[in-house]
C-alpha cells in the first residue's frame, strides 16, 4: 500500500560551484555541476561514490558517468528552471519506496559564458525540428525570449486587478535589500557591481524598457551558477554530521507548455502544486515563515505569491510593499539570497532556491560567506516554488527544520 | 513579398496543412472537431478538450479580440528594425486564441491599447508557399 511520503526524506546538504556570477575564465557548465556536487559531498561527508541516484535537468546519465558512478535512480527532467524542485520531489517518493536512500541533485549552467563563446565547441543553437508549434506560431512574430513572453502576464494583471508597474517595481527593491547581505550576490554592492547595491522604485521605472511593461531591473541576471543538494532518507539524514532539513510536502504540476496555451495569464499551476504540497504537509500558507519564490521577473514572483495563498488574488506585490518581505520586514521574509534578479540567475533558478532554503532552515545562511549578518532569519518552515518554461510549470515544496 | 526578412514558418503537410493552404487565399481556417463542436488552437490531430479524432477544418471568421499585449522593445533579426512593436495574444470568435504582432495601434501609447478591442486577420505573403497571420484593431 502506498505510504504519505512526508518527511520520508530530508534535505542533509546544499553547495554551490567555486565560482559563480559572471565567470570570465576557468569553468564550463560541467566544471559547476562536479564542483558543486563534491562541495555538496564534502559538506555532508559522504564520498560521491555513496551516491544512488542522481537527478539533473537532461544531464543525469552523463553526470554519474564523469563521476563514475552507476546510480539506481537517474532522473533527467527538463521542464526549465523548476525541474530540481521537481528532481527532490522525484527523490522524495524513489526513497519512500525503498528504491534508494541517498540522491544528489545537481545544477551547472553557464548562462553568461555562453553567450560569450556561442562560437566555440561544436554546440549550435537552432537546430532544432523546425516542424514545432512554437516555430509556427510564436516564433514568427518577434518574440526574444522569457521576458519577451511574461511582458503580456504583467500586462492582463495590471489591467485585470488594477495594479501597477510600481507595484512589482518594489519586488525587486526589496530584492535587492537582501543582496546586499550576500556577499556572493552578483548585485551585492559597487564593489561586485557597478550597478550593485540598493535601488529605489524610481530606479527601476527608469531602468531600460525590455518588453512594456517589464524593464530591466524587473528580470532576472544570466549569469553561471553550479549548485547541489544531496537527498537521504530519514534514517540516513539523522546520521550525519549536517542539519536535516524535512521535505514536509512536495507536488508539481502543469498548466501549458507554449504561452499560447496558457488560459489564465494572471495564474500559474502554483497553485496547484502549492495546495498539494501544503496538503501533503499538514500546514498551510500561514505557517510558512519563509517563501522562496522563483523570480525570473518581478511578475512572476507577485503572481506566484498569490498562487501560494501569501496574498489575495490581485494583490501579490503587496507581500513586499515598504519592505515587508525584506531584511527585518514585519512580514515573511522573501528570497532571502538575492534572487534571480539580484543574487545570480543562470537561466534554471530552482536550484538557487533549494540551497538558500536548506542554509536558512540549517541555521546556516549567516556564514560570512554566503551571508552577513541579518541575513539569517528564525524560519522554521518555509515554502519554495519554481516556474518553469513560461509561466507553464511549477514545483512546490514545503520544508521544515527539527524543532 | 519577395523581400521578406523575417522568420518564416516551414510548415508541416499534416496537422497544419490546411491552415497554410487557406491563408494563401487570404482565408482563416480552423480545425473543429465533429463530436464536441468546439474549435482549437494551435492545430491538432485530436480534439483538445474532448480527445475525439474527429477534426475537421472550416473557414472561420478571422475576426478576434485582444486578450493581453506587450510592446517589444528588444528584438532580433528582421524584427529588430521594427521595435517598439506590440504583440499580443488573441481570443478568437470562434474559441481558443493565436498569437501575434499587432497592427493598427501606437507601440509608443501602451495605456492607449484595450484589452478586449476587436480586431481583425491579415495575411502576408512570405513566400510563394507561405503566407502569415498578422491582426488589426478595428472600429
Amino acid at each position: 500500500m502506498p505510504t504519505n511520503p512526508s518527511m520520508a526524506a530530508a534535505i542533509v546538504g546544499a553547495a554551490e560551484s567555486n565560482k559563480i556570477g559572471y565567470i570570465e575564465e576557468g569553468t564550463t557548465a560541467t566544471m559547476l555541476h562536479i564542483e558543486a556536487i563534491k562541495n555538496a559531498c564534502e559538506l555532508v561527508g559522504i564520498k560521491p561514490s555513496e551516491i544512488e541516484g542522481i537527478g539533473a535537468p537532461g544531464q543525469a546519465s552523463f553526470l554519474a558517468e564523469y563521476l563514475g558512478i552507476h546510480p539506481k535512480w537517474i532522473d533527467t527532467t527538463a521542464v526549465g528552471g523548476c525541474s530540481f524542485l521537481m528532481h527532490v520531489h522525484h527523490a522524495m517518493a524513489a526513497i519512500n519506496a525503498g528504491i534508494i536512500d541517498i540522491a544528489v541533485v545537481s545544477h551547472g549552467e553557464s548562462g553568461y559564458s555562453a553567450r560569450k563563446n556561442r562560437n566555440r565547441g561544436t554546440f549550435r543553437a537552432g537546430e532544432g525540428d523546425p516542424w514545432n508549434n512554437r516555430s509556427w506560431f510564436e516564433a514568427p512574430y518577434g518574440v526574444a525570449g522569457p521576458p519577451s513572453y511574461y511582458s503580456h502576464a504583467f500586462t492582463r494583471h495590471m489591467r485585470q486587478y488594477g495594479s501597477t508597474q510600481e507595484d512589482f517595481a518594489q519586488i525587486a527593491v526589496t530584492t535587492r535589500d537582501w543582496a546586499t547581505l550576500n556577499p556572493r550576490a552578483v548585485m551585492h554592492s559597487k564593489e561586485t557591481h557597478p550597478a550593485g547595491g540598493k535601488i529605489t522604485v524610481d530606479d527601476v521605472m527608469n531602468s531600460r524598457m525590455i518588453s512594456w511593461p517589464l524593464k530591466l531591473l524587473d528580470c532576472c541576471l544570466v549569469t553561471d551558477h553550479g549548485g547541489a543538494v544531496v537527498v537521504a532518507s530519514a534514517e540516513r539524514a539523522r546520521s550525519f554530521r549536517t542539519k536535516p532539513v524535512w521535505i514536509a510536502g512536495a507536488a508539481e504540476s502543469q498548466s501549458h507548455s507554449m504561452m499560447l496555451e496558457m488560459d489564465d495569464f494572471t495564474a500559474t499551476s502554483a497553485a496547484a502544486s502549492g495546495a498539494r504540497a501544503y496538503a501533503m504537509a499538514g500546514m498551510g500558507p500561514r505557517e510558512m515563515e519563509l517563501a522562496m519564490i522563483y523570480d525570473s521577473f518581478t511578475v512572476t514572483a507577485g503572481i506566484t505569491a498569490e498562487m501560494l495563498g501569501l496574498t489575495k488574488r490581485g494583490e501579490g506585490p503587496s507581500l513586499w510593499e515598504g519592505g515587508k518581505a525584506g531584511p527585518g520586514g514585519s512580514g515573511i521574509p522573501v528570497n532571502t539570497n538575492g534572487g534571480g534578479l539580484s543574487f545570480s540567475h543562470s537561466g534554471m533558478y530552482g536550484m538557487m532556491l533549494l540551497v538558500e532554503s536548506y542554509r536558512q532552515l540549517a541555521g546556516m545562511a549567516e556564514d560570512g560567506i554566503h551571508g552577513l549578518p541579518g541575513k539569517q532569519t528564525g524560519a522554521k518552515s518555509a515554502v519554495v516554488n519554481g516556474t518553469g518554461g513560461t509561466l507553464s510549470v511549477t514545483g512546490t515544496l514545503v520544508l521544515v527544520s527539527d524543532d | 513579398m519577395a523581400d521578406y526578412n523575417k522568420p518564416i514558418p516551414d510548415p508541416d503537410p499534416y496537422t497544419t496543412g490546411p491552415f497554410w493552404e487557406g491563408g494563401k487565399q487570404g482565408k482563416f481556417m480552423l480545425p473543429r472537431c465533429t463530436d464536441c463542436n468546439r474549435a482549437h488552437f494551435y492545430p491538432r490531430n485530436l480534439c483538445p478538450f474532448c480527445h475525439s479524432s474527429r477534426i475537421e477544418w472550416f473557414e472561420a471568421s478571422g475576426e478576434g479580440f485582444i486578450h493581453t499585449f506587450a510592446v517589444q522593445h528588444r528584438a532580433f533579426g528582421g524584427w529588430a528594425d521594427d521595435v517598439p512593436f506590440v504583440t499580443a495574444y488573441i481570443d478568437l470568435k470562434e474559441g481558443d486564441r493565436i498569437f501575434t504582432v499587432l497592427r493598427g495601434v501606437d507601440a509608443t501609447k501602451p495605456e492607449s491599447i484595450q484589452l478586449g478591442a476587436p480586431v481583425k486577420v491579415e495575411w502576408d505573403k512570405a513566400t510563394d508557399e507561405v503566407s502569415i497571420p498578422f491582426w488589426r484593431v478595428v472600429g
